[in-house]
């Protein structure tokens, strides 16, 4: 029986990053199953493996139902998937823990704030699997400021390594909602799809980390409108090299 | 000799940063399967901070769909008795 495919070649582009980016987190984060430095720690790592993983298979079936996916049936399984659409930062394994953390706090908080941004998708399988994603994520958010609390207080190298970790994930999560004019995002919020645009999906995001930042005094490149009240970056995003498609720096 | 001392310093700051984020504080984990069962301890878990340690309850002590599931800092029982 045929089915009538999904034709919006948008969702499909986003779809495709959200599951790579999952995937890859998941990948990364099983590493440090067995590496983190408390037991609870790795425990929780295990857990969340799970968690980022499951969220990918949850995301990868429905690339079969576009139209923009049976060019090349190959890519739609992350098994024989060539094609991969999640940032740079996710290239190679993590450094540390402190990579760990600063994934799970900057990354996974930004791909949590599109899916809250989704809970009433025009879209129905996505406003489904966002509600189940941004309710798993809430206990990902709180191991995710526990550690950085952890890290920043205990100073000295520790700190400054989290520092570092933070700062080199920085520019390409803020990048991965896209400019304020990209095509993709404006679909989808034509569309009904989600909710906001790039700025304020950014702004959302940012009033979510900055009050923790600010309070461990972690300085990062943002501003804050006290007129409208609302957070941006604090100087240009590094778009040059930045491909709307695979929504990762490094494309250029 | 450089190079051992260069590794022990190496070795003694890796110990000083993993002392560093070592978790101090106990918490009791308490769980219940029904509503008609009492809570009982069903181990416990080490945090610096409650946060954390709500993560690590719930990660580690997932063997049951629990109802309920509760922590109690151990800096926090008071002895009544004690042989």
């Amino acid at each position: 029986m045929a089915t009538t495919l999904v034709d919006n070649a948008a969702l499909f582009t986003i779809l495709s990053s959200l599951a790579d980016n999952k995937q890859t987190i998941g990948r990364r984060y099983a590493f440090w199953c067995n590496g983190a430095p408390a037991l609870e720690a790795a425990v929780a790592a295990a857990a969340m493996t799970q968690d980022e993983l499951g969220h990918a298979r949850t995301l990868y079936p429905l690339l079969a139902d576009f139209a923009q996916g049976q060019a090349d049936l190959s890519q739609l399984d992350p098994m024989t998937r060539t094609l991969h659409h999640h940032l740079s930062y996710l290239d190679h394994d993590f450094r540390g823990w402190s990579d760990f953390v600063a994934t799970n706090f900057l990354l996974d908080t930004a791909l949590t704030t599109f899916f809250e941004a989704a809970q009433n998708s025009s879209y129905e399988p996505l406003r489904q699997r966002s509600r189940k994603i941004v309710q798993e994520e809430r206990v990902h958010f709180m191991h995710a400021e526990g550690w950085v609390r952890r890290l920043a207080k205990a100073g000295g190298a520790v700190r400054a390594t989290l520092i570092a970790s933070l700062q080199r994930l920085w520019d390409e999560t803020l990048c991965w909602f896209g400019p304020q004019d990209d095509p993709i995002m404006l679909r989808l919020y034509n569309e009904g799809i989600i909710d906001a645009m790039p700025d304020e999906l950014r702004h959302r995001y940012l009033r979510k980390i900055m009050p923790i930042l600010n309070e461990l005094n972690i300085d990062v490149p943002v501003a804050f409108d006290a007129t409208t009240k609302r957070w941006m970056p604090g100087q240009s995003l590094p778009w040059e090299t930045w491909g709307v498609l695979a929504r990762r720096t490094g494309e250029t | 000799m450089t190079s051992i001392k260069a590794g022990a310093a190496q070795a003694t700051g890796e110990r000083g940063r993993r002392e560093a984020l070592n978790e101090s504080r106990v918490w009791h984990v308490f769980a219940r399967r029904k509503y008609e069962e009492p809570l009982h301890e069903i181990g416990n878990v080490m945090a610096d901070d409650v946060e954390l340690a709500q993560v690590y309850a719930r990660s580690i002590y997932d063997e049951f769909s629990w109802v309920e599931m509760v922590l109690v800092p151990r800096d926090a029982i008071v002895t009544v008795i004690a042989s």
